[in-house]
């Protein structure tokens, strides 16, 4: 008895302890997030709806203040936070595939290493992928037979594009794609119009601008991204969208065999880096312990804070922010794949989409 | 509909949100001014504020930031014939030359009523749009948006001024530089000499500022004196009204050209104001007087680019799919409230539409009264000896023009292309051409290849395309008939003389077309097109322009002093850029202040110092409340 006491003496004086050096560690600090996009973006939405939710659970409530350093498809933002940030977790950097895909293939603009930064949080973006009704096709199993060619609008293949292009190759599906809009929002209006019939868009515009044309008839919705299962194998069925089949299951259901091999690898590696951890937040190597400890604790906080909620479902779809020590093994497992998966993607990229200088 | 637009100005009966549309206008007005800052900034600036408000009280705010911001760029633009966004160019050409010839008041206040009439001409149509606008917008695909770009260029061919030759080169070396970056339809990056500086292109705001900014400023330090050399100051205020009545259908048109364009989501407030100006052009019977001071050009585009900010929240606000950079941000603002505008919100959220008009509204009115309020103050400015007025007015601009990327490149590049700029003033070459080729370039290739790989060649033949050609032959053709009958009468003026710029200008860019050729030589098709539509052209024209200078033309040079003398200044701009470069931005401009203001502008030492130190004193106010970023030094950071 007395040993449970002092047992819990000790315990409760341990988690004051820790309570108290994470509340100094931000205490009176201020934190600057760069977002090396242009105003407006994903990125910059993402970063600024958390920015308040982190003022309000970092232990020792810092102020947040968002710097957008747009230039060079993100690269000089990452490459001026790579050579700018001290580690001491005041700055951080939120950011998108954009700016992990050039880095993975050695693009020589991207002089930052993510290898070597810290993630401290990552809030997913998921894919819808909806048809009009006029290719003929009601639902996925009818994909591998359209009545009319299949069209895909693209802004870029080596964006945010390249696990869908990969998704076609993996599903075998004959599609025509059709690369260089501007923005996703364009892509939505020529699927409108006609121009194209097979289209994805990110959760939270599927289901306000994509829905209306589902209950119209004028789309049909055929299959999401999938989620990850603790392993980060992307099994499941996208939370936010769970009436609809993933990736993995359409596979099934056309081929009647699970997906495997290089090209499901690839696809599952450059659906995680894009969708997954769609908005994943870094530090510089070596922040100290009391900093990440204090901004993981603080995703833990927001997922359970209902206004957090409540925001999150109008503004990112609902999805839950991850802590980054749960997910960083699995980001940097899937931003170097293996060589046979690297070569795969590098391949498709040369030869069907004309990308030059990637490098393994 | 009537009752949401009532309950909407409800809305403003809260003092206290009417305060923050206020504090929305007085920042967007301040932004505006800056030369270089533009409505991204403005309503850039606002976001970590406005977060803190409910929605109606955060949109008030942007909208009212957005809405002034091309009203209050006239100022600079006439003053100092630095553009104080890029959409205020025309005005920097026109209202500038007004300036100059002592009507700098009258220029200011047919600007300043056009912009208020523009933007509220927007405004209507922005509330008209809302009911029809989608069926419309759905008739533009990718071979109409494609269409339309070429018609933005046909509209400018009337800017190409006396010299067809040099407007035409002026207008592909445009093309070229646009090109510049990411090619749309391969996966492939031109002209960027694999520096990540170039790899999103060249920004708008530096090349506004660098070709008309620099050299402006080179030119009126060369010359000495006062920006005004006739006239009193405090007439021409009523003057500049009358003008706005006497050329009200212009006025209407050009608001119109604003609305549509800020419509279309590829072409936005800048190539608004340069195709109303071409259309000025074009509809005045005298056309001697463009360039030297008319005031059509200054109403026409200062109308077209606030009605364009209006017309861009149309595609904003009806489909997620914003009309330009700024209207972008305020999209961003709105996710961020959770708010998805679409085909839905009007139906959801029609009480938040009407709040974005009606703040528009007020800030248009607001904004007119702050700028004739405060515009007599500035006005006078033009009758002080502008080497007391320049100093600051570049430290200012360099300060801008490294907000786009943060990077030193935003430096060299403002050099290089001020560089440019003052080789075409001497030269006679028409600056205006060069900037409508190079907002339209992008565009106008993006939606070239997807017509082509989504449509085929059937597009030719649309009724859409052959409407909008049928729009672009009438125009120009007749255009042309009248340029024939003019050349005569044009040829004869002035007396030719061998010009050394022009031949070096012609030269560069031979060099630079020929440059554009070979590299393009290693690109996909794709890639390819544009850059060799652009530069095989232009090196033709570039040899035959070359000797044409050298052995005498009418050069129609704009400068004003002896080219050496400008040439001096040119460089003591270059060495203080140079300076910002190496040992950062606070001690070049120390250095460049006191130096200048006690060797140039002969002050008293006392008299420079002080005056260096309130110069930077308000440089760190501008750049503490509005967020912005020292260039740090390579050597001293």
């Amino acid at each position: 008895m007395r040993g449970l006491a002092v047992g819990l003496v000790v315990a409760v004086a341990l988690s004051v302890g820790t309570a108290w050096a994470q509340a100094a560690y931000y205490a009176g600090k201020s934190i600057e997030v760069i977002v090396p996009f242009a105003p407006g973006g994903a990125a910059d939405v993402g970063a600024r709806f958390l920015s308040p939710f982190l003022e309000k659970h970092v232990a020792g409530r810092p102020s947040v203040t968002v710097r957008n350093i747009p230039g060079g498809g993100s690269m000089l933002g990452a490459s001026f936070f790579a050579a700018n940030a001290k580690p001491d977790g005041l700055t951080l950097m939120c950011t998108t595939s954009s700016t992990i895909f050039p880095w993975m293939f050695g693009h020589p603009a991207a002089r930052y290493d993510l290898a070597r930064m810290r993630v401290v949080m990552t809030l997913p973006f998921g894919p819808v992928v909806y048809v009009s009704p006029r290719t003929g096709v009601q639902r996925p199993a009818d994909l591998l037979r359209p009545a009319v060619p299949l069209v895909y609008g693209g802004i870029a293949a080596t964006g945010s594009d390249l696990p869908i292009l990969i998704a076609f190759e993996l599903l075998g599906l004959p599609v025509k794609v059709v690369l260089g809009f501007g923005g996703r929002g364009p892509i939505r209006i020529a699927f409108e119009r006609g121009e194209t019939n097979l289209d994805f868009q990110f959760t939270p515009v599927y289901l306000t601008q994509v829905v209306p044309l589902v209950r119209d008839r004028k789309a049909i919705p055929l299959f999401t991204g999938g989620f990850p299962n603790e392993r980060g194998e992307l099994v499941t069925r996208d939370p936010v969208v769970a009436d609809l089949p993933s990736v993995f299951e359409v596979y099934q259901l056309l081929h009647r065999t699970k997906p495997a091999g290089p090209r499901w690898r690839a696809y599952e590696a450059a659906a995680n880096l894009t969708f997954t951890y769609g908005l994943s937040c870094w530090a510089p190597e070596g922040t100290p312990s009391a900093a990440l400890q204090a901004l993981y604790e603080a995703a833990e906080r927001m997922n359970a804070d209902p206004e957090f909620k409540e925001r999150g479902k109008s503004v990112t779809g609902g999805y839950a922010v991850s802590r980054g020590d749960q997910v960083e093994r699995l980001i940097q497992r899937a931003m170097r794949p293996t060589l046979e998966v690297k070569k795969y993607i590098i391949d498709l990229l040369e030869h069907k989409y004309g990308v030059r200088g990637l490098r393994l | 509909m009537w009752d949401a637009a009532l309950h909407a100005l409800g809305v403003f009966a809260d003092p206290h949100r009417l305060w923050v549309l206020l504090v929305g206008v007085l920042a967007g007005f301040v932004v505006g001014m800056i030369p270089g800052l533009g409505g991204v900034v403005a309503v850039s600036v606002l976001l970590p504020i406005i977060f803190r408000f409910d929605a109606p009280t955060a949109l008030a705010a942007l909208t009212g930031a957005l809405a002034v911001v091309y009203t209050s760029d006239t100022i600079t633009s006439v003053l100092v014939g630095t553009p104080g966004s890029p959409a205020s160019g025309p005005t920097a050409i026109e209202g500038h030359a007004l300036a100059r010839r002592g009507q700098a008041a009258r220029a200011l206040s047919a600007a300043f009523l056009s912009s208020a009439v523009g933007g509220m001409l927007g405004v209507i149509g922005l509330t008209l749009a809302i009911p029809v606008a989608r069926p419309l917008v759905m008739l533009l695909g990718s071979p109409e948006l494609f269409m339309f770009t070429v018609l933005g260029l046909a509209y400018s061919g009337s800017l190409l001024g006396a010299s067809p030759i040099k407007g035409l080169l002026s207008g592909l070396l445009g093309l070229l530089l646009g090109l510049v970056g990411p090619s749309p339809a391969a996966a492939q990056f031109r002209y960027t000499f694999d520096h990540p500086y170039l790899l999103d292109g060249i920004s708008l705001e530096v090349l506004a500022l660098g070709i008309f900014g620099i050299a402006e400023i080179t030119s009126l330090l060369a010359r000495g004196g006062a920006i005004a050399r006739e006239a009193p100051l405090g007439a021409g205020w009523l003057e500049g009204v009358r003008d706005v009545l006497r050329h009200r259908w212009l006025l209407l048109r050009g608001s119109l050209i604003g609305v549509w364009a800020g419509v279309l989501p590829a072409i936005g407030a800048t190539a608004a104001a340069w195709m109303s100006y071409g259309h000025a052009v074009a509809t005045t019977p005298d056309r001697s007087r463009f360039g030297k001071g008319e005031i059509r050009g200054v109403i026409a585009p200062e109308g077209a680019n606030n009605a364009a900010t209006a017309g861009d929240l149309i595609p904003t606000l009806l489909f997620s799919v914003p009309g330009g950079p700024a209207a972008a941000v305020i999209l961003g603002a709105l996710y961020a409230y959770g708010i998805y505008p679409g085909p839905r919100l009007v139906e959801q959220h029609l009480d938040l539409v009407y709040v974005i008009v009606w703040s528009f509204a007020l800030a248009n009115v607001l904004g007119a009264i702050l700028a004739f309020g405060t515009s007599p103050l500035v006005a006078r400015l033009t009758h002080i000896r502008f080497a007391l007025v320049a100093p600051p007015l570049l430290v200012t601009m360099v300060l801008s023009a490294y907000q786009t990327t943060r990077h030193s490149g935003d430096l060299l590049a403002l050099f290089a292309l001020g560089i440019l700029g003052w080789l075409m003033k001497a030269a006679g070459w028409p600056r205006a051409p060069l900037l409508v080729g190079f907002v339209l370039a992008r565009p106008m290739e993006r939606y070239f290849w997807l017509t082509v790989e989504l449509h085929g060649w059937r597009w030719l033949t649309y009724p859409g395309v052959l409407a909008i050609a049928a729009l672009m032959v009438g125009p120009t053709l007749w255009s042309l008939l009248r340029d024939r009958r003019e050349a005569s009468s044009r040829r004869a003026k002035g007396k030719p003389e061998g010009s050394v710029p022009g031949a070096l200008l012609a030269i560069l860019a031979a060099v630079l077309f020929g440059y554009g050729l070979w590299e393009a030589r290693t690109y996909e098709w794709q890639a390819r097109l544009l850059p060799m539509v652009a530069s095989a052209p232009g090196l033709i024209l570039a040899l035959v322009q070359a000797p044409l200078a050298l052995r005498g033309e009418v050069t129609g040079s704009e400068l004003e002093a002896p080219p050496g003398r400008e040439l001096v200044q040119l460089l003591v701009i270059g060495a203080y850029l140079g300076g910002c470069w190496l040992v950062g931005y606070f001690w070049a401009s120390l250095l460049y202040l006191l130096a200048f203001l006690r060797y140039a502008a002969r002050l008293q030492p006392a008299a420079a110092l002080s005056y260096t130190l309130a110069g930077l004193a308000v440089l760190w106010g501008i750049i503490r409340a509005f967020g912005l970023a020292w260039p740090s030094g390579a050597v001293l950071r």
